[in-house]
């Protein structure tokens, strides 16, 4: 599997420049980067605990680090990445404070919250719903942290080497992680198709 | 509509290559084709174009539709609310920090008067505890002995270890760690004296007719022929006095107004103890209330010197841990000798004499420092 970097929502252009303005002090700029991804950052970390209060909390402190320390800030960051990558730290320190789950493995390994689900409305014919709902049995028995490359991969658009940067590791283990729950799922499901 | 055509023209191109499922699914384009049927970049004809195509944007298609995201988006309204919160947080924080800011400063000046007063106070307090107390140090035992005309041999006991100290009348004498024994190589007259400082237990020889005295700080022990330990405080003038055996008379070397007062008898068990502060003198009945003297006993005390058929090696062994000494003795030649005996409260050269005697007549030792010596051929 090749993912070569095609035109993906890797993050608008306009990141950057709202991010150099909220360093320089910018306040307008921080609120439109709030907008723009705070929906999509609380949906991230809902996938590591169910307690929705607590993770808008931890959302609100990652913006309110990266004001009060905007002097701090790197230029060159990919601000998506970055912003993902801030609050899954600031939710596993959480999580090693409050011991929620009670483990000492890394809560991104152990934990991904929901299960992929299956769009129903646009199926309309028995054979396409038969093999959705296989594949979607296969794709939710995956672990967690397969789970997660792939939903940060299609849902969240990142490339393999934003996924990295996310989940704090080196850029050929993510690609290995994505790589392995497609080819695994693919098998399985191969197999099934020829015999069926 | 050259921008758009551009777009269209790039996507085409980019597609083109499109060979894995994969490919598909991070398409922003083909996800929306797929979940709202909005086809703004031409899927369905782009797809139609080859064959190949179709099995794999099917395949694509199904994935998707398999790998539904829960859809927990918040309202715009919301988020408004998320964002206000979040600059109160930022308002809040900045003025914890400015107030940090102005404490800290505050802080440490505080703290650096806080250093260098503790540090003057220890600097006095060191000097007034090991300056001036060494000067003292000395005072009350190199006093009395420097009055004493006799000529005097002076044991100092610079080791971690007790060392054993025989006299000529044949009582022992254990010497503590840090300690200091002045006693005449010969008892000349009818009382036996010796002078302590720190801390020794006494096996003294019976003679009712030359009682012993130890005379330690200000405190003035008297026996006639039992076991003790005297504790002489180095650097006070405090003692304190425990009698294992036989009967022990304390008194003060001053004389006082009311001689009566100032004469205590001990008994076994009992204790005594002199503060010179407040020149208290106190008799301890029962040690076991007092912490401090009944962690005086040392090994001696708690061991037991009445055997009963017990091979001699291990009455060795016990007189080496009581007396902290090292005894040499033909383990191969007396391997089977036992004894019975009771060598309670006797001067350490008795109880080899005895030892000896029991073993066989050709039995004798030496003594050397704290290493002893047994030389025999065997036992009865």
């Amino acid at each position: 599997m090749h993912l070569k970097n095609k035109i993906l929502h890797i993050g608008l252009p306009e990141d950057n420049k709202l991010w150099e303005n909220l360093k320089n002090g910018d306040e307008k700029a921080f609120s439109t980067l709030f907008k723009n991804y705070y929906n999509s950052l609380v949906q991230y970390g809902n996938t590591f605990s169910p307690f929705s209060e607590k993770i808008q909390d931890c959302v609100q402190d990652v913006f309110t680090d990266i004001w009060v320390y905007r002097n701090n800030l790197s230029d060159s960051v990919v601000v998506k990445s970055y912003l993902l990558s801030s609050v899954r730290k600031r939710i596993m320190r959480l999580h090693q404070k409050e011991r929620i789950f009670n483990q000492l493995t890394p809560i991104d390994e152990v934990v991904f919250l929901f299960d992929f689900s299956i769009e129903h409305q646009l199926i309309s014919d028995e054979l396409t719903a038969g093999r959705v709902a296989h594949l979607n049995k296969l794709l939710n028995i995956l672990p967690p942290r397969q789970k997660r490359a792939l939903y940060l991969r299609y849902y969240h658009g990142l490339n393999v080497e934003q996924i990295a940067e996310t989940l704090d590791m080196n850029y050929q283990s993510a690609n290995n992680l994505l790589h392995r729950a497609l080819v695994n799922i693919r098998k399985e499901w191969n197999r099934d198709l020829i015999s069926a | 509509m050259s921008f758009t055509i551009g777009n269209v023209y790039l996507k085409m191109k980019e597609r083109n290559q499109y060979t894995e499922i994969e490919d598909f699914l991070s398409d922003k384009s083909f996800q929306l084709w797929v979940k709202s049927k909005e086809d703004l970049d031409g899927w369905e004809e782009w797809t139609l174009e080859y064959p190949y195509r179709a099995k794999l944007v099917e395949e694509a298609r199904l994935w998707q539709l398999a790998m539904k995201v829960p859809d927990n988006n918040l309202t715009d309204e919301q988020i408004e609310k998320a964002l206000h919160k979040t600059w109160i947080k930022i308002e809040q924080r900045e003025e914890k920090q400015d107030f940090k800011n102005n404490r800290l400063w505050k802080n440490n000046l505080l703290r650096k008067i806080a250093v260098v007063f503790i540090f003057s106070l220890l600097s006095w307090y060191t000097f007034n505890y090991y300056i001036i107390s060494k000067v003292e140090y000395n005072s009350n035992y190199e006093k009395a002995i420097s009055n004493d005309s006799d000529g005097l041999i002076e044991q100092i006991n610079n080791s971690n270890k007790p060392q054993i100290i025989t006299l000529s009348d044949g009582s022992s004498i254990l010497l503590q760690p840090k300690s200091k024994l002045s006693y005449p190589n010969v008892f000349k007259g009818n009382i036996r004296k010796v002078y302590l400082s720190g801390e020794a237990f006494f096996e003294i020889t019976k003679n009712k007719k030359k009682p012993f005295f130890v005379i330690a700080n200000e405190i003035v022990t008297k026996v006639v022929g039992t076991s003790f330990r005297i504790k002489a405080n180095v650097h006070k003038s405090d003692v304190e006095v425990l009698v294992r055996t036989g009967k022990v008379m304390v008194y003060s070397k001053e004389k006082r107004k009311n001689d009566c007062e100032n004469k205590i008898i001990l008994f076994p068990n009992q204790a005594f103890r002199f503060i010179d502060e407040d020149k208290s003198f106190n008799k301890i009945t029962d040690i076991t209330l007092d912490e401090s003297i009944s962690k005086m006993k040392g090994n001696i005390e708690q061991l037991s010197f009445d055997f009963t058929d017990i091979p001699v090696g291990q009455i060795f062994k016990t007189i080496e841990q009581a007396y902290s000494v090292e005894i040499d003795y033909p383990k191969e030649k007396l391997k089977n000798c036992h004894l019975t005996a009771s060598l309670n409260d006797l001067p350490l050269p008795e109880k080899l004499k005895i030892i000896c005697k029991s073993i066989a007549n050709n039995c004798s030792y030496t003594m050397n420092g704290n290493q002893i010596t047994i030389i025999s051929e065997g036992c009865y």
